[in-house]
């Protein structure tokens, strides 16, 4: 979900009406799908909710919603053309690093340093949010009076080519740019392992831009001067980078700039469906919505006229057909797949807050799984035998696992993208988490009697999910009285409130102090339990006695 | 407080200790606890105790007592330097010279000056220059101290003990002046009989049993508790029963199959990247449910399948459907009890463990819990989702107004969030929930609608236990979990 930030004033004179109290800027807001984040003075922060409307990541482009919604200019939001008369050739030496290319020529552009702002606003939040982190959409602006049409979009060898990228002073070849610029190493990930690096260049042997990595300072620096702009967007699916053209052209046209098409050729190869395109395209979609899915979806049953009319200010061109509403959108609205999509844009446009409610009345029992109701059982025979109890967390470290509890090595399953070592693996035994709990309470009162029921994770490569889930049971005490007869008698206890056979076996464990550790066994369910070792005890920097029970469940 | 009731609250220490009391002889509290054979520290408390209750008074006395300086206890461990001097000589075969002696006494000059005058003094040695060089000689007289008691020495042992000599003597002038010992001035606790107490005497034996002092400080006690947000958990649990929900299977682990694709989130969507979700180093890959399930998904995700929808119009990858990541997301349990089938009509819910990479603070946790759910019947439309929104809101935050705003989540359409009026905090957001995509239920065979729905248990949580911090849900603070007190669901 991206987060914009925008002048107030600006919105206002754009919609072409004044949010008098930030109430009504909120509920207006609501119309763009837009969370208002806050407002200060002049500023506001929102944040539009669906990642896949980027035509709603700018001030303009909320403008346009908010003007349709509130019926100030309902249906498709209409952009001129003109017919320009540049070329770009794409060729096949693109065709498998990024075979994509659409663009266009603004004229007549006011750059102010606001608008400034919000253009490279706009671009960042598409390229990043739909653009994914510029793998699906690369977006590049040039000043397009210091460039020489045509242009070429190319792939060049690493020692055929250098150019300075934006606000650097020396040439640098593609793989030093990806290699040392900042951006080059953000994103150099999106270019690794390929032989030829996707060049703009124009008839001057100018380069413009390596996408979707870095312009060139030499024409890809836009300021306050320039007056004509070059769009151009790269990436792999022609759909997805003709939307973030529309919307980057709209935001820019909304301002006054006119829009001038261009020519592009690509090569001849069953990855392009046509060779030539007009770029531009301000193409509607059209989308049959059955009235019987409208009254299905929405439970609310709509004068027809009205419908239209709430389909006008959703920004879509309707036709009322017998059995469907024929709904025309503009192609950049990506998020419409389906009619639902549609209707809910028809529910926006109703107001969520106009609809009537509906008690949901369907006659069917509830119940907590059967596991839920066994594992309460056990914590009430904790409770009743006296002992707190505690919740940790799942994920853990190694180290706690492992040679904190006098264990050398043992096999879990692990995160891959840990944010810290505190939680690098899924626990496979509770009673570590206990005892640290216990290391963090050594200043609380003794004695100190405390368990957790909870589920511990391995690899087991014969289930589902390549993991094995157990439920356990571990209870830990802390006392100055505590022994393993102690111990055992919770055991017991444990065994005799599920009418259970309990049997002992001495056992070595690492853990646990030698000649004062068992097996044990409450019905089918294996544990351990005994006094905690001395090592172990001073890993832990407890001085207290402690034992330790841990059962499967 | 009559003397009668007085006993009566007597506790058995202080019975044990006003025996020892006396009305007209002050004792210390040493004292007491000699003879009565009780511990000093219970004497103290059950005097201050007797006091309080006007049985006894307590006087303060400054007493001094002789104590040995440095140099004292340095004396009685090394021995005093004259009997070192005189060992010297008897080692040196009765006649020695200074030097011989200083060398074999290793006492220091003050020190050898010091003995060698007193020595002389008692006439244990005597002094005659021979040959320019001072020679001492023992006398004989010296086997008194050496060989039987030397009283100075005795009476150092006495005090080193605490023993006091009872008047003044030479002796203990003696050691004084030679900074051996020092008077120190010590306060003591004297205690009496007060007329009450001497009074209440002879009634302590018929008066055995003890009233207790009803308003007095008692031993904490510490029971069996449950952790507290465990506690509010099971709350919700019983409350969702009650609204006729059944739960889910929710693993901790899950494949992305059920997390992201049955939930018609492309393959490359930015919330399935790196940074927004947890993935395995180890197992990678888990199993996908029988081919129709798959290829219906499949479908789904690349023309939208069974349903009338473009689908996301791309290559997908049995590959990626199969990696198990960490269950990022309730919603995950809702596909796979999808997939494993329904019962219609049937409402379902889980209260699942989620986890997300972030960094831990007042308001992040890695590792927490989503409520999550769906409704499933004939003749299911948005209206019934916004009711079923607001008996939340009532029965879990006890709201007394709810407000719906629209929103947005990959795998409902139409979407929405629900905010509710809380007595107290205002508005807050509650949570969010949706129709089912078409594209998800037709194509796992399914004709009706299902309402998603999702609360904010984890906030709602710490709104009932009225904390800030929510690592508190897992607090690890002992005391904090024993004085905490039992939640409530309103």
């Amino acid at each position: 979900m991206p987060s914009l930030e925008i002048s107030k004033k600006d919105l206002e004179q754009l919609v072409g009406k004044k949010f008098k109290t930030k109430d009504e800027l909120e509920e207006t807001l609501q119309y763009a799908k837009t969370e208002l984040d806050s407002l200060e003075g002049d500023l506001i922060k929102c944040s539009p909710s669906d990642t896949n409307r980027p035509d709603l990541y700018s001030t303009e482009g909320i403008a346009r919603e908010l003007k349709s919604r509130l019926g100030i200019s309902p249906g498709i939001p209409k952009y001129a053309v003109k017919k320009g008369n540049v070329k770009v050739t794409v060729e096949k030496t693109v065709e498998k690093t990024l075979p994509f290319f659409v663009g266009a020529v603004v004229r007549n552009v006011k750059v102010t340093e606001d608008m400034l702002i919000q253009l490279i606003q706009l671009q960042e939040k598409v390229t990043t949010t739909f653009g994914r982190r510029r793998r699906e959409a690369a977006i590049g602006i040039y000043d397009f009076d210091k460039m020489k049409p045509p242009f070429f979009f190319r792939g060049y060898k690493d020692n055929e080519i250098e150019f300075v990228p934006l606000e650097y002073k020396v040439p640098m070849r593609p793989s030093e740019i990806l290699l040392e610029h900042p951006k080059g190493k953000e994103f150099a990930h999106l270019l690794a392992g390929i032989e030829r690096y996707p060049i703009i260049i124009d008839s001057a042997n100018q380069v413009a831009s390596m996408p979707p990595i870095i312009n060139s300072q030499a024409t890809g620096k836009v300021t306050e001067k320039t007056k004509n702009l070059f769009v151009e967007v790269t990436g792999h699916k022609l759909e997805t980078i003709q939307t973030a053209l529309n919307v980057m052209l709209m935001a820019l046209a909304d301002r006054g700039g006119i829009i001038e098409s261009i020519e592009i050729e690509y090569p001849k190869s069953p990855t392009y469906k046509q060779q030539k395109i007009i770029s531009p395209q301000f193409d509607t979609g059209s989308m049959t919505v059955p009235k019987k899915l409208v009254n299905e979806i929405t439970g609310i049953s709509l004068d027809e006229k009205k419908t239209v009319t709430l389909f006008q200010r959703s920004g879509f061109d309707v036709k009322n057909t017998k059995d469907a509403f024929i709904v025309m959108y503009p192609k950049y609205r990506q998020d419409i797949l389906h009619a639902v999509d549609i209707i809910e844009d028809l529910l926006i446009s109703i107001g969520y807050n106009n609809i009537e409610l509906s008690p949901l009345k369907l006659a069917v029992l509830g119940s907590e799984s059967k596991t839920g109701r066994e594992l309460d059982d056990v914590r009430d025979a904790c409770i009743g035998m006296g002992l707190q109890e505690i919740l940790t967390f799942n994920l853990t470290s190694i180290e706690k696992q492992t040679r904190l509890i006098g264990i050398e090595k043992d096999e879990f399953v692990q995160i891959a993208n840990p944010v810290s070592q505190n939680s690098e693996i899924f626990r496979k035994q509770l009673y570590p988490e206990l005892l640290e709990f216990l290391a963090k309470n050594k200043h609380a009162q003794y004695p100190q009697k405390i368990f957790e029921v909870g589920k511990t994770v391995s690899i087991d490569p014969s289930k589902e999910t390549g993991c094995r889930e157990t439920d356990k049971i571990a209870i830990v005490i802390a006392s100055t009285t505590t022994n393993f007869t102690d111990i055992k008698s919770h055991a017991n206890a444990l065994a005799k409130y599920s009418n259970q056979k309990i049997s002992f076996v001495e056992t070595e464990h690492p853990t646990l102090e030698s000649g004062k550790a068992a097996a044990v066994q409450i019905g089918n369910r294996k544990g351990i339990l005994g006094e905690l070792s001395k090592t172990v005890s001073l890993q832990f920097g407890l001085k207290t006695p402690v034992t330790i029970l841990e059962v499967e469940l | 407080m009559t003397i009668e009731k007085t006993i009566k609250s007597l506790s058995d220490i202080e019975r044990q200790t006003i025996r020892y009391l006396s009305e007209k002889k002050p004792k210390t509290i040493e004292e007491i606890s000699d003879e009565s054979k009780l511990h000093i520290d219970s004497v103290r408390r059950a005097v201050n105790w007797l006091t309080e209750k006007k049985l006894a008074k307590t006087d303060t006395q400054t007493q001094s007592e002789w104590k040995l300086t440095p140099a004292g206890k340095s004396s009685l461990s090394n021995g005093l330097p004259e009997i070192l001097f005189l060992r010297a000589i008897t080692d040196l075969n009765g006649k020695a010279t200074l030097e011989q002696i200083y060398k074999k006494s290793q006492l220091n000059r003050p020190e050898l000056n010091a003995a060698m005058g007193l020595c002389r003094k008692n006439a244990w040695i005597t002094v005659s220059k021979q040959e320019n060089e001072v020679v001492l000689e023992l006398t004989g007289i010296e086997s008194e101290i050496l060989e039987r008691k030397y009283r100075l020495q005795e009476t150092l042992i006495q005090v080193s003990k605490g023993n006091q000599p009872g008047k003044p003597n030479p002796i203990i002038e003696d050691l004084r002046r030679r900074g051996l010992i020092e008077e120190r001035a010590e306060k003591a606790t004297l205690a009496t009989l007060t007329t009450e107490g001497a009074a209440a005497l002879p009634l302590l034996e018929k008066n055995k049993t003890r009233n207790f002092d009803v308003q007095g400080e008692v031993p904490e006690l510490f029971f069996g508790k449950k952790q507290p947000y465990q506690q509010f958990l099971k709350l919700v649990t019983r409350k969702l029963n009650e609204m006729g929900f059944m739960e889910m299977d929710s693993p901790l682990v899950t494949q992305e199959f059920y997390n992201f694709d049955v939930l018609f989130q492309p393959q490359n969507h930015p919330a399935r990247s790196w940074t927004d979700t947890y993935q395995l180093k180890q197992p990678k890959t888990g199993k996908l449910p029988p081919s129709p399930v798959v290829s219906a998904i499949k479908a789904a995700h690349e023309n939208g399948g069974k349903s009338q929808s473009t689908g996301w119009q791309y290559d997908w990858s049995e590959e990626i459907a199969r990696r198990v990541m960490p269950t990022a997301h309730g919603t995950a349990h809702s596909a796979r009890q999808l997939v494993k089938g329904v019962s219609i009509p049937g409402k379902y819910y889980t209260i699942a463990r989620c986890f997300r990479p972030d960094v831990v603070d007042a308001t992040h946790l890695i590792e927490f819990n989503q409520m999550e759910g769906i409704v499933i019947g004939d003749d299911l439309n948005f209206r019934h989702l916004l009711g079923l929104l607001k008996q939340f809101a009532v029965e879990f935050a006890g709201a007394e107004e709810v407000k719906f705003a629209p929103s947005y989540y990959p795998f409902t359409e139409p979407s929405v969030q629900l905010n509710a009026r809380h007595k107290e905090l205002g508005w807050i957001e509650l949570g969010g929930a949706g129709m089912f995509r078409p594209e998800m239920h037709e194509n796992l065979g399914i004709s009706q609608q299902i309402l998603a729905w999702g609360i904010g248990i984890d906030r709602l949580a710490m709104l009932k236990l009225g904390i800030k911090d929510i690592r508190y849900l897992f607090s690890d603070d002992l005391t904090w979990l024993r004085n905490a007190p039992a939640v409530k669901l309103e």
